[in-house]
């Protein structure tokens, strides 16, 4: 009896798991759903016809199949252009903020270097305390970098926080080493350069990732720094499509949509799918890089 | 005899601290490019938050300007100014309400994950919550002024329930909730993984030991994983609580429009208004130093809750 009993029990607590399982599946895929259709529903509208979008039956695929918002947005807006600023922007970056921090991170991780803790001492100092939005603006500036690209790449290029984080990295490399390249004659430079830098693949990989897809998405410093249209990189082209009215600019577009032809939407969204296309593409390759260190970020606090 | 030997293994490379500096000339030269980097780009405006408390002039400088009489009187401005209430109101209130929506939800999602068993389906799931993190602010901002424009998708929504289509980019409840809304659509997946990474290192044999006792996955969940992630789930919490005051203010430069001025204007929105479009460089710079001053004391206080609960954790 009481054995039947508890196999009634453990039978029910199966049935119980098992109906979670689906429930959860079916829940999980939702989810997924809620994730992913935005970006599917741009894509669609930047292709659809104006009278599909109207009648909202633009839902996961194209309806009525155009090309007009692309090619109204490639008319007036010199989306290469952009793209080609943003990568300039985003390889000095790289050059700068990867070279600098190295080199910090490297006289660092020196156990008997004299300045070691008073250089410490001064980045940590920067971590807690930050000039502010006016001061950084007046100084970019007086240094006469407003309105130069300059000023998207030199103030990020050296953060306490990655200096640590490098030093972290390069003291897992054995000192040894170091040692036995000084007995070779040796420079410290030639040292950083020869044996940390290539020991370092992976750190140089996930920060230069970091870098670039950081880079391609800000659009705050451009804002503040760049005047120029052309010297704007692809973020501020979508901010002026958007959000400062950048079709009322557009002749042909006015037109079409007029017409009845267009949709403000197709523009828009066209923009949209310029302006994360690259990121998305990249998405596959570089996010277990980013989970990874979103992970080193949470042991470290 | 220990301590004469140790003492003898000291004495030996103890040299001066001039010679010691000499013999490392070449680190200091590769030192002193991230210095002077650092020195320019990160303790020169630190310098300038100076202007705070004088008359900026740029044809003077920082040091030559005059000093206000009294010289916090841009922070009499600002507490006088008739907004300054509702802007820091509206700072709080952003911070909080995303807070709200913001922090539990990733939690709830994480042990929603760690309940599926398919391996695959799993890693899918996830992959594709990752995803909506690495858009920049301004696509998503883009998609959000797209879905709630007149043809857009949340109108189309609006339509099944037999609603009129209305222009959803107005008002300042829309604003808040597209804010949050958007702001737990970016951040429900990646904040995850924090806790995901602590539940992957709960000892398997509990697990076991709950089977044999028959335990159902409701009994595992709050029994086993939930005190698993507690750890995270306080220091997570105690640092949003310290930035509460910092809100996304890029987020919300783009959200702003006239219609929700009410509601949006925060103090690193006024900031910027103030001292980029307006140049009030000395005033703006008070807001901004008074803004600083209100997260430092809530970051540290957050910091210091931290050290009391769990040592390991704290920042410093």
């Amino acid at each position: 009896m009481a054995r039947n009993k508890e196999k009634e029990v453990k039978s029910k607590i199966y049935i119980g798991s098992r109906t979670f399982d689906v429930v959860l599946y079916i829940l999980m895929g939702l989810l997924s759903i809620v994730f992913i259709y935005p970006f599917l529903n741009v894509l669609a509208i930047s292709f659809s016809g104006n009278s599909a979008i109207v009648t909202g039956q633009v839902t996961f695929f194209p309806r009525d199949f155009i090309l007009d918002g692309y090619e109204m947005l490639f008319e007036d807006e010199n989306i290469f252009q952009a793209y080609w600023n943003t990568i300039v922007i985003a390889a000095g970056s790289v050059v700068f903020s990867l070279t600098l921090t190295s080199m910090m991170a490297y006289v660092l991780m020196i156990p008997d270097f004299v300045m070691k803790k008073p250089l410490s001492i001064y980045l940590l100092i920067t971590m807690f305390f930050s000039g502010g939005m006016v001061p950084g603006y007046l100084l970019i500036r007086n240094l006469g970098l407003f309105n130069t690209i300059w000023a998207l790449i030199l103030p990020g290029a050296i953060s306490a926080y990655n200096v640590f984080v490098y030093r972290a990295f390069y003291k897992g490399i054995s000192l040894d080493l170091r040692e036995a390249a000084k007995i070779d004659g040796a420079s410290e430079f030639g040292i950083l350069a020869r044996i940390y830098v290539p020991l370092s693949k992976a750190l140089y990989a996930t920060f230069g990732m970091f870098c670039v897809v950081g880079v391609w998405n800000s659009y705050m410093p451009a804002l503040l720094y760049i005047k120029d249209k052309d010297r704007q990189p692809i973020q501020m082209v979508l901010r002026r499509i958007v959000f400062a009215n950048g079709i009322g600019a557009m002749q042909n577009a006015n037109d079409m949509i007029n017409n009845g032809k267009l949709n403000y939407l197709n523009v828009q969204y066209a923009c949209i799918i310029m302006t994360m296309g690259p990121i998305l593409l990249a998405y596959p390759f570089v996010q277990k890089y980013f989970v990874k260190g979103m992970q080193v970020g949470a042991v470290k606090g | 005899m220990a301590k004469a030997s140790k003492k003898a293994v000291v004495a030996i490379p103890k040299k001066s601290f001039w010679t010691r500096a000499y013999r490392q000339r070449a680190l200091f030269l590769m030192a002193l490019l991230p210095v002077v980097f650092i020195f320019i780009f990160q303790y020169v405006p630190i310098y300038g938050i100076l202007i705070s408390f004088k008359n900026y002039k740029g044809s003077k400088g920082v040091w030559g300007s005059a000093w206000l009489k009294p010289f916090y009187q841009n922070f009499l401005t600002f507490f006088k100014n008739v907004d300054c209430a509702k802007i820091i109101w509206n700072t709080l209130k952003i911070g909080t309400l995303t807070l709200l929506f913001t922090f539990p939800l990733p939690i709830v999602y994480a042990l929603l994950i760690n309940e599926m068993r398919g391996k695959t389906y799993k890693k899918i799931v996830q992959t594709i919550s990752y995803i909506p993190h690495f858009i920049s602010i301004v696509v998503v901002c883009s998609m959000l002024h797209g879905f709630c424009s007149l043809n857009g998708f949340f109108n189309d929504i609006r339509v099944l329930f037999d609603l009129e289509r209305v222009n959803l980019n107005a008002g300042p409840t829309n604003f808040m909730i597209m804010y949050i809304l958007s702001a737990v659509w970016q951040g429900v997946g990646w904040g995850s993984i924090l806790y995901l990474s602590a539940l992957t290192n709960v000892d398997t044999s509990l697990y076991d030991v709950a089977n044999i006792d028959g335990a159902n996955r409701w009994q595992k969940m709050k029994n086993i994983a939930i005190p698993a992630i507690m750890p995270t789930i306080t220091i997570v919490l105690i640092m949003n609580v310290g930035n509460v005051l910092s809100s996304d203010y890029t987020k919300i430069l783009l959200l702003q429009n006239s219609t929700n001025m009410e509601a949006t204007e925060t103090i690193a929105t006024y900031v910027y208004r103030v001292g980029i479009l307006e140049g009030r460089f000395s005033y703006s710079t008070a807001v901004n130093l008074f803004q600083s001053i209100v997260c430092f004391i809530l970051v540290y206080g957050a910091n210091a809750i931290t050290r009391k609960l769990s040592p390991e954790n704290s920042m410093w």
